[in-house]
């Protein structure tokens, strides 16, 4: 008995004692005060030794001259720059695989397919991306609906911002079909539901008349279709071509779709169309192609970005994980103000825009009242390619820090010494 | 006859015009010139004549008639050295007939008109080396060229200026005998494993050294090893993981080669040893290897720091494109080095005047002093810096790039 009581007791201290330690590993504070050097807020001017008051992981008051309450936690950015995470609006990375086999799987979600543990999303995180829209690839003409998610957390569950958002619908033919079989296919897939859906219409009038109930749900393979022509979710229609602009746009136009293009870099030649159908754009990672002036047999540098803001569109970046430079969000907006892009529009186009896309502009993509509290803490200018970011806030949590990445210590470090076997000959 | 006198006359009268206009100077006035050589110079001026610069500092005159280009607001620099260029060349880089061709000259496959040319230019680069492909262990002499003339020997600035070596698993692939097909294509015979490459290329070099001292050598591929034997000619190695390298060092001991590293994914393994041979290397082309960060081709990690880290311990390092044409251009790569830990001089060292020396060329190119040729760029602000752009490119004294 007495022994008994004894192992209840440790037990219960081991409970509590894990409990508390789980509680100090992450501090969840209400109230937090972030003192900056600068503050670019993208939704007004950059506030100098600014202070950005946060409760419940939600920002309070931005501004210069804000009191710091005598109970809230203090997170000093002196010498810092602090500015909102940075947003992508679409990316095929992070999956386990991009692409179904069949052309038409608009029911299949990158939900179920997306890989945590992929370092593709622990170096978004290092890069400064706090929210991405993770859609199928490019190859399936209705690939599937995307996933918007924060780079952090073990579990899809846990790095969730928003399920079933945005369907791709890719104009690339796949396979050995031709464009015109791949419109063709589009055309059918939209008739049948049309007509089902006219059916079901048919059906439920027709119970209603008899007064019978009517239970038949929405088939389940064709319901995010319905709610692209409903538009409660946005079409993501890649362009692989300049030539495939126009049939995106029709299909927006005869189906009145919510829509947002997703360009590869050839598609710069119809930019005249997509300023006039005011539709937002992704830009691919690839920003500066070259090209052979047939007249004068010189070699032209076309810088795509620099294209579409002088059309006026309104577009987003996206990185890949490959090349020195388009892996950060940062650099593919440097290299458009290199070219001549405003400053204040080119931090947009990789922080408010790309969230007004995805629809969580209500959350992220600036810096003001109301909005979660994500940001990052930059050493420096965010063009500038010796700045890094230092930490990043996520809802009011400080999750990543860059004195405490291991990983990016050993890309960084000299290798620990080793001892050099002597030559036995 | 009249027609004659008429014809001579007008013949005199042209060349009166166009005789002075040779003798032109142009003049630039920038607001900053990172002279490489020394230290940088504010509000100065540049003077250049005959293609070479004839001047350059504070409080210089400028003549009269000059053709002045305005840079007050700008940055100056020497036009960058590219030791490693993708090539300009018509037609494949690689001899599939045999493993050790160091006779070819990838001279004599130079296209003056080639699209890869007139990009790079736009990038600010006016001098590159050009060397065969990798997949041939010994793979032929590299060049140096600028990217300027109609004709190859116009572009040539050295031939003959390394031999191009790869010690990387390249060369191997591709040479198994596909599952149950008989070996009836040549290129089957091709070495298989890393052990084939060493002994090959140990092989050449033993042939070569016992021919060293005949009078004459009848076989031309030994002829060309023999002067690198007598150190006439450096190696270009193209060599990627530290297993290779240390293989290298090895071969090179035991004939006394003067290496070049290429490449040196893993450099910064063996960077001490690099630094006890004074060998320098030549870094690029960069890229973050996809998948998981860090790792590349051969299965082994990459250190960004690679060119700090080399460079700390002493190595002479350039970086380079790496003969990738879509790679990032080298300003770019420079900008990342010291975002990665190098030191910004150095930096700026690694893509101009090492390079150049790397090459034997610095007494042409790779800084801007007095006597050397006036391979300018004109940036719009600091050169390691992402928003800054090149603004005009001036190779031989004219501007080709604007």
């Amino acid at each position: 008995m007495k022994s008994r009581s004894h192992i209840t007791f440790v037990s219960i201290l081991l409970i509590v004692f894990i409990a508390s330690s789980i509680g100090y590993a992450a501090p969840v504070r209400k109230k937090l005060a972030v003192q900056a050097s600068r503050i670019i807020t993208i939704a007004g001017k950059d506030i100098k030794n600014g202070v950005i008051l946060i409760e419940d992981g939600t920002i309070k008051a931005v501004g210069a001259d804000v009191e710091i309450p005598w109970d809230a936690f203090v997170i000093e950015a002196k010498n810092q720059v602090v500015m909102p995470g940075f947003v992508m609006a679409h990316t095929s990375s992070g999956l386990d695989r991009e692409n179904e086999n069949m052309p038409e799987v608009p029911f299949i979600s990158t939900f179920d397919s997306i890989d945590p543990i992929s370092t593709f999303f622990e170096d978004s995180l290092r890069d400064g991306i706090v929210a991405m829209l993770v859609l199928p690839g490019n190859n399936t003409l209705l690939g599937g609906t995307g996933t918007i998610v924060k780079p952090y957390g073990r579990t899809v569950e846990a790095m969730l911002i928003k399920r079933y958002t945005g369907l791709k619908i890719s104009l690339r033919p796949s396979g050995n079909t031709s464009r015109m079989g791949h419109m063709q296919r589009f055309r059918r897939y939209m008739t049948e539901l049309k007509d089902y859906l006219e059916d079901y219409q048919q059906r439920k009038t027709d119970a209603e008349e008899e007064k019978k109930p009517f239970d038949e749900e929405i088939d389940v393979t064709k319901q995010s279709m319905v709610d692209l022509l409903n538009k409660k979710l946005t079409a993501f229609i890649y362009c692989d071509r300049a030539a495939d602009v126009p049939k995106a746009i029709e299909i927006q136009k005869t189906h009145g779709l919510n829509t947002v293009l997703v360009l590869s870099p050839d598609c710069y030649k119809a930019v005249g169309l997509i300023a006039k159908s005011k539709l937002p754009v992704v830009l691919d990672s690839q920003l500066i192609i070259w090209e052979t002036n047939e007249q004068t047999n010189e070699e032209e540098m076309k810088v795509i970005p620099m294209i579409f803001h002088r059309a006026g569109v309104k577009f987003a970046f996206q990185t890949d994980a490959s090349q020195y430079g388009r892996r950060y969000l940062w650099y593919q907006a440097a290299t458009a103000v290199k070219y001549g892009m405003k400053r204040n529009e080119a931090l947009k186009s990789i922080t408010l825009y790309p969230a007004q896309f995805i629809g969580v502009d209500n959350r992220l993509g600036s810096i003001e009242t109301g909005k979660e509290a994500t940001m990052l803490f930059l050493t420096g200018d965010p063009l500038d390619a010796q700045s890094w970011v230092d930490r990043v806030m996520i809802a009011g949590e400080i999750v990543y820090e860059r004195a405490k990445d291991e990983r990016l210590k050993k890309l960084l470090e000299p290798p620990l010494e080793i001892q050099q076997p002597e030559d036995t000959d | 006859m009249r027609i004659y006198v008429i014809l001579l006359t007008f013949l005199m009268l042209v060349s009166a015009f166009v005789a002075p206009g040779r003798a032109e100077i142009t003049a630039i006035k920038a607001g900053k010139i990172l002279t490489i050589s020394g230290e940088p110079i504010t509000d100065g001026v540049i003077l250049i004549e005959d293609g070479k610069i004839t001047e350059i500092g504070t409080g210089i005159d400028i003549p009269e008639g000059a053709a002045v280009v305005d840079a007050d607001k700008k940055v100056v620099m020497p036009g960058i050295v590219d030791a490693s260029a993708p090539a300009p060349v018509r037609g494949d880089l690689n001899e599939q007939s045999n493993e050790i061709t160091p006779t070819l000259r990838i001279s004599d496959a130079l296209d003056p008109q080639s699209k890869a040319l007139k990009r790079i230019v736009q990038t600010g680069v006016t001098t590159l080396f050009v060397s065969p492909g990798r997949q041939n262990i010994i793979g032929g002499l590299g060049v140096v060229v600028k990217p300027t003339g109609k004709v190859p020997q116009h572009m040539v600035i050295k031939d003959e200026a390394a031999l191009t070596i790869v010690m990387d698993m390249d060369p191997t692939q591709g040479n198994r005998i596909p599952r149950g097909q008989p070996p009836v294509n040549f290129y089957f015979r091709r070495p298989g494993t890393r052990m084939a490459i060493i002994w090959m290329l140990r092989k050449s070099f033993f042939d070569a050294q016992q021919q060293t001292d005949s009078e004459q050598i009848e076989d031309p591929n030994l002829a060309i090893l023999s002067s690198v034997l007598k150190d006439e000619i450096p190696i270009h190695v193209n060599a990627r993981r530290a297993i290779a390298i240390r293989a290298t060092l090895k071969v090179a001991d035991e004939y006394g080669l003067k290496l070049i590293f290429q490449e040196c994914t893993e450099g910064y393994k063996v960077a001490e040893q690099l630094a006890e041979r004074k060998i320098p290397v030549v870094l690029g082309p960069f890229y973050y290897y996809p998948g998981s960060m860090g790792q590349y081709r051969e299965g082994r990690k990459v250190n960004w720091n690679n060119a700090g880290i080399l460079a700390e311990a002493g190595v002479k390092v350039a970086l380079s494109s790496g003969g990738q044409p879509g790679a990032i251009d080298i300003l770019t790569a420079a900008t990342f080095a010291v975002r990665h830990g190098m030191d910004s001089d150095e930096a700026l060292k690694a893509i101009t005047i090492i390079p150049a020396e790397i090459l034997g060329v610095a007494d042409r190119v790779g800084s801007l002093e007095k006597g050397k040729d006036a391979d300018i760029v004109i940036l719009s602000g600091d050169p390691l810096n992402v928003t800054t752009r090149v603004e005009k490119v001036i190779l031989n004294g004219k501007t080709v790039y604007q």
